[in-house]
C-alpha cells in the first residue's frame, strides 16, 4: 500500500508505526478493561451495548474508510497516503489520540476533521464546497468514514494531546473556559451536565469530565449511535449539546469546536480510547 | 498520571488588561478576507493566529472563538424575537456563576449574596397575587422539553407550548421511573410541605428564580428568561402542590415496606 519510500524521516515513521500497531487494543477489551478497574454506573449502563461492541456497525465504516484513505481520487488524483495527520505523511497508527494539535503548515490547532478537510483540499484538489468535504455527518458521509478508520488506529492507546506549543496552551485553556461558560435561555453550560458522577438525564446516566476512566467513554467519537444507526462523531456531539442547551449551533472546524475538543481530550489523559465506540 | 495542561502556561500569563491593538492581526486578517469576497469556507486556513489567540487571556480567548472566530451560527433568529448572538451573551449572574464553576472553589457567602440579590430584584409577581394553576397541564410541562432549541432542527413555538423539562432533572411523580437526578427529588413535594401562602411563594420564586434561595444553581431561571410564562409557573406549581396531583400520591407499596409494617 505505501509507495514509495523515499525519506529517512518516513521510514523512522514506518518503524514507530509497525510499534504501535502492536499496542492497538480491540474497543471492546478496552471498555472491559475500564469497567474491572473502575466503579462506574455510566460506563456499565447498557448491557446490550456493551454485549454488542464486537459486532459494532462503527467497524464496517472503519473498513469503508480504509479504502477511502488509499484510494486515489479528487480532481488530483491522489490519495491520502500524503496527509500529515500529525505523525508525518502518510502516518494513522496513534495519530488520533494526539489530536487536537498544531501544525506548523498552517499555524493553526487543528482536529481529526480540520485536517481531514484541509487533506482533502490541498492533496487531493478538492473544493470545500464538494459533498465529500462539505458532508460531515451519517455513516456514508466520506468524512465519518475516514475519521472511523484512522480513530480505529487508535484503540487502546492512551489520549495525549500535546502541550508543547504555546497555541495548544492557549486553546485547551480557552476550551476550559467554554466548557464552564452558562449562557442562554436556561443558563446551562456543558459542566451543568458533565461535573457529576452517576447522575442521569431522565434515565441516561451522565459522563464526569472530573474522572477521567468515565470521560475517555466520553470522548472516544466516532462511535455508533444505537438511537441515530449513524456512526457520530466530536463535532456531531457537541452541535447535539449546544442544541440541548438552547445555545446557537457550533461550526466544525471552528476554533471554539477546536478548543472545546483540546480541553475535553486533555481531561481524558493517559486513559486508554475506545474506538470506535458504542453508545445509545 | 500527568496533567501538565492544568498548569497555565507562562506564555500566556495573567493578561487581564489587553488593548484591542494585540487582536488587530486576526481581526485585520478577517476584514481582509471579507473585502476579497472569500467564503467562510474558503477561509478554511486564515492566517496564523499564534501571536494574537497568546495575547489573550484564556476568558478573552473563549469569547473571541465564540462572537469574531467564526464558532457559532450567531445571526440566526430565535423564538423570542432576538438572535443567536444574544443567547451567547452573559448576563452578571452567567458570569460570575461560570467563573466560580470553572474554578472548582465553593460560592463565597458575600458573592453568594449578591446572587441572590440580583434575582431577588427582577422576580415579578402576578396581579392577582400567587395561586395554584391546573396539576394536569402542569404535568405536560413537567414532562415537556420541547421549545427554545435553535440550530440545525429549531422548535417551531407555533405548533406546540414550550415546556419546563422538570423531569430531565427531578423525580416527582412516584410512578415515573425515567427520572433525572440532576436536581434533588420533588416527589412528594406539597405532601411534605403543605400550601400555605408562604410555601406558595417560596415555590414561585423558586420557579421564576432559584438564584434567590440557591445562588449558582444549575437550575434555569424560567421566569426571569420568559421561558415560562406565569400561568405556567402556576401550574407547574399545582403539579407540585396540589394535594391531587401524582407528586403529592403515598409512593407505591413495596415488599420491604409491607415487612416494615408488620415488623
Amino acid at each position: 500500500m505505501y509507495k514509495t519510500i523515499t525519506t529517512a524521516a518516513t521510514l523512522a515513521a514506518l518503524l514507530t508505526t509497525a510499534a504501535i500497531a502492536d499496542e492497538l487494543r480491540a474497543p471492546e477489551d478496552v471498555l472491559q478493561g475500564l469497567i474491572d478497574d473502575n466503579e462506574s454506573a455510566y460506563l456499565t449502563q447498557s448491557e446490550q451495548n456493551i454485549m454488542m461492541m464486537p459486532d459494532n456497525a462503527a467497524l464496517w465504516t472503519a473498513e469503508e474508510g480504509k479504502d477511502l484513505f488509499f484510494e486515489e481520487r479528487g480532481p488530483n488524483n491522489k490519495s491520502l497516503e500524503t496527509c500529515d495527520l500529525g505523525k508525518g505523511p502518510g502516518v494513522v497508527d496513534g495519530v488520533y489520540v494526539e489530536l487536537p494539535r498544531f501544525f506548523e503548515d498552517t499555524g493553526r490547532v487543528m482536529d481529526l476533521e480540520s485536517r481531514l478537510a484541509y487533506c482533502m483540499t490541498s492533496i487531493q484538489g478538492f473544493s470545500p464546497e464538494d459533498p465529500e468535504v462539505k458532508r460531515r455527518h451519517g455513516s456514508d458521509s466520506d468524512m465519518m468514514k475516514l475519521q472511523t478508520y484512522i480513530a480505529n488506529r487508535s484503540s487502546g492507546l492512551p489520549w495525549n494531546p500535546p502541550m508543547d506549543h504555546p497555541l495548544e496552551q492557549a486553546m485547551r485553556d480557552a476550551g476550559e473556559v467554554l466548557f464552564y461558560r452558562r449562557a442562554g435561555t436556561s443558563d446551562f453550560s456543558c459542566a451543568t451536565c458533565h461535573t457529576n458522577t452517576g447522575k442521569r438525564i431522565r434515565a441516561s446516566v451522565l459522563p464526569n469530565i472530573n474522572e477521567p476512566h468515565e470521560w475517555t467513554k466520553a470522548i472516544s467519537w466516532p462511535a455508533y449511535r444505537v438511537g441515530h444507526q449513524q456512526v457520530r462523531s466530536s463535532n456531531h456531539r457537541i452541535r447535539g449539546c449546544y442544541w440541548q442547551m438552547r445555545q446557537p449551533q457550533s461550526i466544525p472546524g471552528s476554533d471554539a469546536a477546536i478548543a472545546l475538543m483540546s480541553f475535553w481530550t486533555d481531561a481524558a489523559r493517559g486513559e486508554p480510547a475506545i474506538l470506535p465506540d458504542k453508545k445509545r | 498520571m500527568t496533567h501538565p495542561a492544568t498548569h497555565r502556561s507562562p506564555v500566556h500569563g495573567t493578561p487581564v488588561h489587553r488593548s484591542p491593538v494585540h487582536r488587530s492581526p486576526v481581526r485585520s486578517a478577517l476584514a481582509a478576507a471579507a473585502l476579497l469576497g472569500l467564503s467562510a469556507a474558503a477561509m478554511a486556513a486564515p492566517p496564523a493566529p499564534e501571536a494574537a489567540y497568546t495575547a489573550m487571556s484564556a476568558e478573552e480567548l473563549a469569547d473571541y472563538l465564540v462572537f469574531e472566530a467564526g464558532g457559532f451560527d450567531l445571526d440566526a433568529k430565535t423564538q423570542d424575537g432576538g438572535t443567536a448572538r444574544e443567547r451567547m451573551t452573559q448576563d452578571r449572574t452567567q458570569k460570575v456563576c461560570s467563573a466560580i464553576a470553572r474554578s472548582g472553589t465553593d460560592l463565597d457567602r458575600a458573592t453568594a449574596a449578591k446572587i441572590s440579590a440580583l434575582a431577588d430584584d427582577t422576580i415579578e409577581f402576578p396581579e392577582d397575587g400567587v395561586a395554584l394553576g391546573d396539576w394536569q397541564r402542569g404535568e405536560e410541562i413537567a414532562r415537556s422539553g420541547f421549545g427554545y432549541r435553535i440550530g440545525h432542527r429549531v422548535d417551531n413555538h407555533d405548533e406546540r407550548t414550550p415546556g419546563g423539562n422538570c423531569y430531565a432533572c427531578h423525580q416527582l411523580d412516584p410512578n415515573e421511573i425515567a427520572y433525572g437526578t440532576v436536581g434533588p427529588s420533588l416527589t412528594g413535594y406539597g405532601r411534605l410541605r403543605g400550601t400555605s401562602e408562604a410555601m406558595l411563594k417560596h415555590t414561585y420564586q423558586i420557579l421564576y428564580n432559584p438564584n434567590l434561595f440557591f445562588p449558582c444553581t444549575t437550575m434555569p431561571r424560567f421566569g426571569h428568561h420568559g421561558t415560562l410564562t406565569q400561568q405556567q409557573i402556576a401550574d407547574v406549581m399545582a403539579y407540585l402542590l396540589d394535594p391531587e396531583s401524582p407528586v403529592n400520591q403515598e409512593p407505591p407499596q413495596t415488599a420491604d415496606a409491607e415487612s416494615a409494617d408488620t415488623d
